[in-house]
């Protein structure tokens, strides 16, 4: 049994034509895996489904042998903007899950200033969003994905409004995070070189169904060399093709 | 710039000193000079004349502002929350928001006495319209990725509000309230100019009818005195709130 299965799951907006169509997918436990595809192929949609965060009009999804109706407290989610809540702090940010759900406590709060020590943060945790950075803002909101230790993460092209550089430095963030839980991923994004660099597991998506998928046989941990392996290379090179429209 | 505030101050010593000298040669029942109106105000200030009716208008103010302004924010987030009432209610709040409501006064005069009773009514009334629409409006206006976040994190339809939907609408529900503000004044003088004896309003309507214009010059500084007090009291509590998030120059 896989940790999550997607079974045949299809999805259309008031009626018209199917956004997602009948669309399988598994995921093993610890896994990362990226979802390719052009802006409106559905991706989101698949991600939001998969979450519970939208219901299915057909098929199924699985999460550790149950069917997922509504969204999961042992699932994060990252969006695309950051969505921090302007008139909290950061360490109250990180803390929202937590503060929604009961009092919070003094290990809740080392919790969270732990998380933030991982993303380099943890010297701003009484400012304001407003005064961060973009690249500060996705790093914060990263960490309150995680304050309440998900054994799922989904992200939503988290780092698509960032300068290369600072993608770069937040993918490494992300993975040393996520090995430290062995949390399971499912990330989207438009980013070829993102997308092989991070995932176990790629796949492309387009017009609703899933064109493409292969394993990424790069050891663990990824390093900077290793985007210019000629591995690495010849695998972007095979995904831009199949986002092209060339069916391999 | 810093030296604006400076200049607001020397143009209102320049207007003061050509208001004095055109009153000079004028009759004192058509335009008092400043110096004449400043003598009554200080005059009435300090025998306690004013103290009644300062304090009958205030509390109509502050009373109308408080009913009308809490039922307004009350209903505005019900209808900005259930989208059946909004839909229910919505054709009436636009038929009551083209009835003019001061025109109302001698309607509540007859209904509710010449009593505080009317003005207040009046008054809540006036507030009310602002604060409903700001509020209905600020409601729904919320980040849809926001509201995502809280459904991913479980957060019950209480807990959105509470946490997302009041604070990120803050800044409107506010705008709302200072415009609210200014028109509870306007409401509670209306209301004492059509029924009353007691009230700055009442008092403006007496100098009339005693040809005293110092007096009523005195009584509506007094009145514009309030109406900016409380409007800044407004602005100081905005800013207080949103300070701490709004840093970047």
């Amino acid at each position: 049994m896989s940790f999550l299965t997607i079974e045949d799951v299809s999805y259309s907006y008031q009626g018209k034509k199917p956004v997602i169509d009948e669309v399988n997918w598994k995921m093993e436990k610890g896994e990362f895996h990226c979802l390719l595809g052009k802006s409106g192929c559905g991706k989101t949609t698949l991600l939001k489904l998969a979450a519970g965060l939208l219901p299915s009009d057909k098929g199924r999804i699985i999460l550790q042998g149950k069917e997922v109706v509504k969204p999961s407290p042992e699932c994060g989610f990252v969006f695309q903007s950051p969505t921090l809540l302007e008139w909290k702090s950061v360490i109250d940010n990180v803390l929202l899950p937590v503060t929604l759900k009961r009092k919070r406590t003094k290990e809740d709060w080392n919790e969270a200033m732990e998380l933030l020590e991982l993303v380099g943060l943890s010297a701003y945790h009484d400012r304001y969003p407003s005064e961060l950075s973009g690249g500060q803002q996705s790093r914060v909101a990263i960490a309150r994905a995680l304050v309440q230790k998900p054994s799922l993460l989904f992200l939503d092209e988290p780092f698509a409004a960032l300068d290369a550089i600072t993608r770069e430095e937040l993918q490494d963030d992300l993975l040393r995070m996520c090995s430290i839980h062995n949390t399971t991923v499912l990330f989207i994004t438009h980013d070829l070189s993102e997308a092989v660099y991070l995932a176990d597991v790629v796949a492309v998506m387009d017009k609703g169904e899933i064109v493409f998928q292969s394993r990424v046989e790069l050891e663990r941990p990824r390093t900077m060399k290793m985007r210019y392996d000629p591995y690495f290379n010849e695998l972007c090179l095979t995904l831009r093709q199949v986002m092209g429209g060339e069916r391999v | 710039m810093k030296k604006m505030p400076l200049y607001s101050f020397l143009l209102l010593i320049l207007l003061l000193v050509i208001w004095e000298m055109a009153a000079g040669t004028m009759s004192e029942l058509v335009l008092p000079a400043p110096s004449v109106i400043g003598f009554t105000l200080f005059d009435g200030i300090k025998s306690g004349y004013f103290t009644e009716h300062i304090i009958r208008t205030l509390s109509e103010v502050l009373l109308g502002l408080l009913f009308g302004g809490l039922s307004g924010f009350l209903i505005g987030i019900l209808m900005g929350e259930i989208t059946f009432l909004r839909k229910l209610l919505f054709p009436y709040i636009i038929a009551s928001q083209a009835v003019p409501k001061l025109a109302l006064a001698p309607l509540f005069i007859l209904w509710f006495g010449f009593g505080m009773t009317s003005k207040v009514v009046i008054t809540a009334l006036v507030c009310f319209f602002p604060l409903l629409e700001s509020t209905v409006t600020a409601i729904q206006s919320s980040d849809k990725q926001k509201q995502e976040l809280f459904t991913m994190l479980g957060a019950s339809r209480l807990q959105t509000l509470v946490h997302l939907k009041i604070p990120a609408g803050m800044p409107g529900i506010l705008a709302g309230l200072r415009v609210s503000v200014v028109l509870a004044v306007v409401g509670a003088v209306v209301g004492e100019f059509i029924g009353g004896s007691e009230g700055l309003g009442a008092l403006i309507i007496a100098s009339q009818g005693m040809m005293d214009t110092p007096l009523m010059f005195a009584t509506l500084i007094l009145l514009t005195g309030i109406g900016m007090i409380l409007y800044q009291m407004i602005n100081l509590f905005e800013k207080k709130w949103s300070k701490p998030y709004k840093k970047e120059s």
